[in-house]
């Protein structure tokens, strides 16, 4: 698309949008939200650069590869949190019993394994949104088909 | 020792974690992807035959994610049938998976051949977590992983009749994952619960204020169960989705996914609902005469295909009737066989699968009238599809005589004869159309016309496996028969 | 007229219903495929909104916990948490179909389920 308004305005909101989104993802434990909402958010931003943009644009912002990447080692990150409470003795998935900072509640840092398996849920959720837009689009310009 | 207490989570997070790992590994280390699946599978298999000497020695016991204990946390259930399924399970996938690594090479392109990998890990595992778990919210998203794999393995050919299959199986199997949503809700609503023991002791007193919600729930888990099992209105995805898969995809999907579903109908009738409220609902008349109604129009419907896997995707709507004639005729002689009958086809249908597979592989052909004496020049396939065929028939000798020989016991012990009737028409039925392929592919005078590549030996061993496991479960039987009086005597 | 007052009062039970069947009705008829898609996405929300709506108690509070106060009675918190995974698996399903249609939009030409059995039968 190469309308002008678009572009200045989406130049002017994406920051905005990034941030909401790394709030919502951060707050996870605090309010409603959490990872998958805020990661969908944050990814819903970079689709919106490279929409009002072109793909180049777009592409420099989070490349294929590290798309990828994001997506394994966010979902990887999920399965090691939980096997860190086997490896101490606990349960799967424990969060008081394998050590993890607990905190006051109501505090940004608190409740332990939940804010880090937010964290890793809120990357792979942005980093699989971008990856299904590339490949939809990727596969609409090979077919010849692309605006 | 202190990690074997946590391989019931383990077996998952082994699973789960070599799914996710296989994109990044094939990108970067491509020889190291295919040995690392085949590796986790073979370590999940001696943790879950751990879990079986363990659940021998103990009895059964339960593990707590996370340490919180229900209601507040979901359970790991590990009892003698759950240890069943679930080496049943892993044991073929393992199996199922050396005969995949030479076959999807030509089959798949080559850059998606890594997320194969992850895609058929996450089927494993999510089928190995709905074996062992012991909560409603649990089951359904594990149940969704297998759905949107299963429906991924199929789609992942990219040709045009694998599209319009797999889009089938989604939408029909979307379709009774919301039917099953409906049904917790509706369960959920009245108990407060959502561990199946809990909802157990808690459901007779719901149920003297709001009576209609069991029945609800009931109709629902039967249409959602049954349209992800293929039980017999509900079975339409089948023929298409298992015949334009690979081979591999057809191979587990047939052997594997469809008996799962059926195993958690048995767990949701069995451990979920209370007996006393079971006996007053007639469910076990409902799925005893749609069971039978699919034996009998899944062989009527496989006699006049003209593919062959279509054949073999007809054919596995008759087989997955048998074990829902074992879960209907609620007796549990009936039930020790339609279990057996589990295990047994397992291995015939995804050995027949791999047969076909290999004719596929190495002349191309894929229609019945043109496999005339194809037996000169592929021996060993077509002993196996022999063997394979026999035990489908229930010849003596072979596992699939074990299974239908304690149906028919059981339908005798309720004093229902008619069963035994339908039991053995559908025996001669499948001899109609198994015995003029092996007829034809080993006495035709002609010689075989079209040009054949050599079979690799990595697709002969698992068949050479494949034949030794069927005769010996129709041989040795004893030993499982007398595992699953044990494992089943425990909801009666 | 009880059976009126009981629905009345359970009225979002009956909206999820109605979504239901609406969702169902145009799976059904419709031919489009991209409309059975999305038809499938209207079943599951309402699916969501029953679950979620039996989690509400009259009266209750929002379930955050802000210190220091203390309400007395809050909503149930666990449907809709558990809705939320469901939510993720639905869109999930949505993406997956809307991708496999544009795949078979690419081989056929069009998304018409009529026309595509009619294309198909011609071959």
């Amino acid at each position: 698309m190469e309308d002008q308004i678009v572009r200045i305005t989406s130049r002017l909101v994406t920051p905005f949008i990034q941030v909401y989104g790394i709030y919502v993802i951060l707050h996870g434990h605090l309010s409603p939200g959490g990872g998958f909402s805020g990661g969908a958010i944050f990814g819903a931003s970079l689709v919106l650069v490279a929409l009002s943009f072109n793909l180049e644009v777009g592409a420099k912002q989070i490349s294929h590869t590290t798309a990828s990447v994001l997506e394994s080692g966010g979902a990887l990150g999920f399965v090691v949190t939980g096997l860190v409470g086997v490896a101490v003795g606990a349960n799967f998935l424990a969060n008081r019993g394998a050590g993890f900072p607990l905190g006051e509640a109501g505090e940004l840092f608190s409740a332990g394994a939940i804010f880090i398996i937010t964290a890793f849920l809120g990357v792979k959720v942005a980093s699989t949104i971008v990856t299904l837009f590339y490949n939809i689009i990727e596969g609409e310009e090979k077919s010849g088909d692309a605006h | 020792m202190e990690l074997t207490n946590h391989f019931p989570a383990l077996i998952l997070a082994i699973l789960l974690g070599i799914s996710f790992l296989s994109p990044i590994l094939y990108r970067w280390a491509r020889k190291a992807s295919a040995p690392a699946l085949i590796a986790s599978l073979f370590l999940a298999l001696v943790m879950a035959v751990y879990l079986l000497v363990q659940v021998l020695q103990v009895g059964e016991f339960t593990y707590y994610m996370g340490g919180w204990p229900p209601p507040w946390g979901i359970e790991f259930k590990v009892n003698l049938l759950r240890v069943y399924m679930l080496l049943i399970v892993l044991a073929v996938s393992l199996w199922i998976m050396v005969y995949a690594l030479k076959d999807l090479e030509h089959e798949l392109k080559t850059e998606v051949m890594g997320w194969y990998y992850t895609l058929y890990a996450l089927v494993v595992g999510s089928m190995a977590g709905m074996a062992l778990t012991n909560d409603l919210f649990n089951l359904f998203v594990l149940m969704e992983i297998c759905a949107i794999s299963a429906c991924a393995i199929i789609s992942i050919k990219e040709d045009r009749a694998c599209l319009e299959a797999s889009f089938k199986y989604l939408i029909l199997s979307a379709m009774g994952t919301g039917c099953f949503l409906l049904g917790v809700a509706m369960i959920y609503m009245v108990t407060g619960q959502m561990n199946y023991d809990l909802v157990n002791a808690a459901l007779p007193e719901a149920v003297e204020l709001y009576p209609n919600n069991m029945f609800a729930a009931a109709a629902l888990f039967i249409v959602a169960f049954g349209t992800k099992a293929a039980l017999f209105p509900l079975h339409v995805w089948l023929p298409d989705a298992h015949a334009s898969a690979p081979s591999p995809s057809s191979a587990m999907l047939s052997g594997l996914v469809i008996k799962i579903y059926a195993f958690a109908l048995f767990i949701m009738f069995y451990q979920l609902f209370p007996r006393s409220l079971l006996e007053s609902i007639p469910l076990n008349e409902i799925v005893l005469w749609l069971s039978s109604m699919g034996i009998m129009f899944g062989s009527i419907f496989a006699m006049v295909q003209v593919d062959l896997k279509k054949m073999l995707a007809y054919s596995s709507i008759g087989q997955i009737g048998y074990v829902f004639l074992g879960i209907g005729l609620d007796d549990i002689i009936a039930m020790t066989g339609g279990f057996y009958h589990l295990l047994v086809h397992a291995i015939m249908k995804s050995m027949l699968f791999m047969c076909a597979g290999i004719i596929i592989y190495t002349t191309g052909i894929r229609q019945i009238k043109q496999l005339g004496g194809i037996g000169q020049v592929l021996p060993i396939t077509m002993i196996a599809f022999t063997i394979g065929s026999a035990s489908m028939i229930g010849i003596p000798g072979t596992g699939g005589l074990i299974s239908k020989w304690y149906l028919a016991l059981g339908a005798l012990e309720i004093g229902r004869p008619i069963f035994v009737v339908i039991i053995l028409a559908s025996s001669l039925l499948n001899a109609v159309y198994y015995m003029p392929i092996i007829v034809n592919a080993f006495m035709q005078q002609e010689q075989f016309q079209h040009q054949v590549k050599p079979v690799p030996r990595k697709m002969l061993i698992p068949l050479i496996v494949g034949m030794a496991a069927i005769i010996f479960f129709g041989v040795f039987s004893r030993p499982a028969i007398v595992l699953l009086d044990e494992a089943l005597a425990l909801f009666f | 007229m009880e059976m009126l007052i009981k629905i009345a009062h359970n009225y979002y039970y009956m909206v999820a219903i109605l979504l239901f069947v609406i969702g169902m009705h145009t799976m059904l008829t419709h031919s489009n495929l991209i409309k059975k898609v999305i038809a499938m996405n209207i079943m599951d929300t309402s699916v969501f909104l029953m679950f979620v709506a039996t989690g509400y108690t009259y009266g209750g509070a929002a379930p955050i916990v802000t210190a220091p106060a203390n309400e007395v009675l809050y909503v149930n918190p666990l449907p809709g948490s558990l809705m939320l995974t469901g939510i993720v698996v639905a869109v999930s399903i949505t993406a997956y179909a809307l991708s496999l249609v544009v795949k078979i939009y690419r081989y056929y030409g069009t998304v018409d389920y009529d026309e595509i059995c009619l294309i198909r039968s011609r071959e």
